[in-house]
């Protein structure tokens, strides 16, 4: 990995640590635990598409493990892994059957996967069947946060472009 | 010039899957709207001193709850909600969330260390859905 690559990656956790940050000072919309934009996804969108994986989970695992020290509650790293690298390799998965085209749908199905990954922790976590009360909610909420964050990352990206090719 | 479209099909293949999934959630939580009967539990420092069955009233009305500091608050019961009509305490939140009835959010006074929730009554099992802690 070379010292320019290294060091884009890091300026790349630092903005997704920047973007999870104004979205924590945010007070939540609805009172429904787990429903958020998840602006944090862009970030891991680019990287997808612009760099590989490996590049993606290493940004997004080192986020998360900063964002836990920083705001986080005893559990929310458990949380926050479980939906993060869940909604990762499905949204890898996606992108490379997409062919990197149609960025939103990437972007919906990592949203509604990384629902149902915290979800699934909240599941083994409490061991209450009670919380899939919130099932319907997150798929929702899931999908059309994720269509927004993958528009968001399909215009960024386009920006981005001439700037990222020549490091990757 | 020969154009790739093989990322079509799984395209439309995962927009039906997406759509399918958020049409059955829409309709799951429309047909989750039915009227849930509620019993409006009062608490004070977090002992139950009243519980009132929020159906069986059929008019309105009012009662004092008297706080160890001198705090009181009225309380008013009307037909399936409950609100706290006036209190002495500075900032009045409790006052200003006016009447609730449903479980979504408790009404609470701190000052008096008063807390009046809605627990449904039809399904025990269900615990009211206040999380105790927020985490993502």
């Amino acid at each position: 990995m070379s010292v320019r690559k290294t060091a884009f990656l890091a300026l790349f956790t630092t903005f997704s640590l920047a973007v999870f940050a104004i979205e924590h000072a945010i007070p939540p919309l609805v009172p429904i635990p787990g429903i958020k934009l998840g602006l944090a996804n862009v970030v891991t969108l680019i990287l997808l598409r612009h760099f590989r994986a490996r590049d993606a989970i290493f940004v997004l695992i080192s986020r998360i493990l900063l964002s836990s020290f920083l705001f986080g509650q005893a559990l929310s790293l458990l949380y926050s892994l479980a939906g993060g690298l869940l909604s990762l390799c499905v949204m890898a998965a996606v992108m490379g059957l997409l062919q990197k085209k149609a960025l939103f749908l990437t972007g919906a199905m990592g949203g509604l996967t990384h629902n149902l990954g915290q979800l699934a922790m909240a599941l083994a976590i409490t061991r209450t069947i009670g919380v899939l009360a919130y099932l319907p909610f997150l798929i929702l909420s899931g999908i059309l946060t994720g269509l927004f964050t993958g528009l968001c990352a399909g215009f960024a990206g386009k920006v981005l472009a001439p700037f990222l090719s020549d490091i990757s | 010039m020969k154009k790739n479209t093989a990322w079509r099909k799984p395209a439309v293949i995962i927009t039906a899957f997406l759509l399918l999934l958020s049409t059955a959630s829409l309709l799951c939580l429309l047909a989750r709207r039915e009227k849930s009967d509620y019993a409006a539990e009062i608490f004070q420092d977090g002992v139950l001193i009243k519980s009132v069955y929020l159906n069986d009233i059929s008019q309105t009305g009012t009662f004092i709850i008297q706080g160890e500091n001198g705090c009181v608050n009225e309380i008013e019961i009307r037909p399936g909600s409950i609100a706290i009509i006036s209190a002495d305490c500075p900032d009045k939140l409790c006052v200003r969330q006016g009447f609730i009835s449903d479980s979504k959010l408790p009404i609470t006074c701190l000052p008096n260390r008063l807390v009046i929730r809605l627990r449904p009554v039809s399904d025990s099992s269900e615990t009211t859905a206040v999380p105790d802690a927020v985490t993502y």
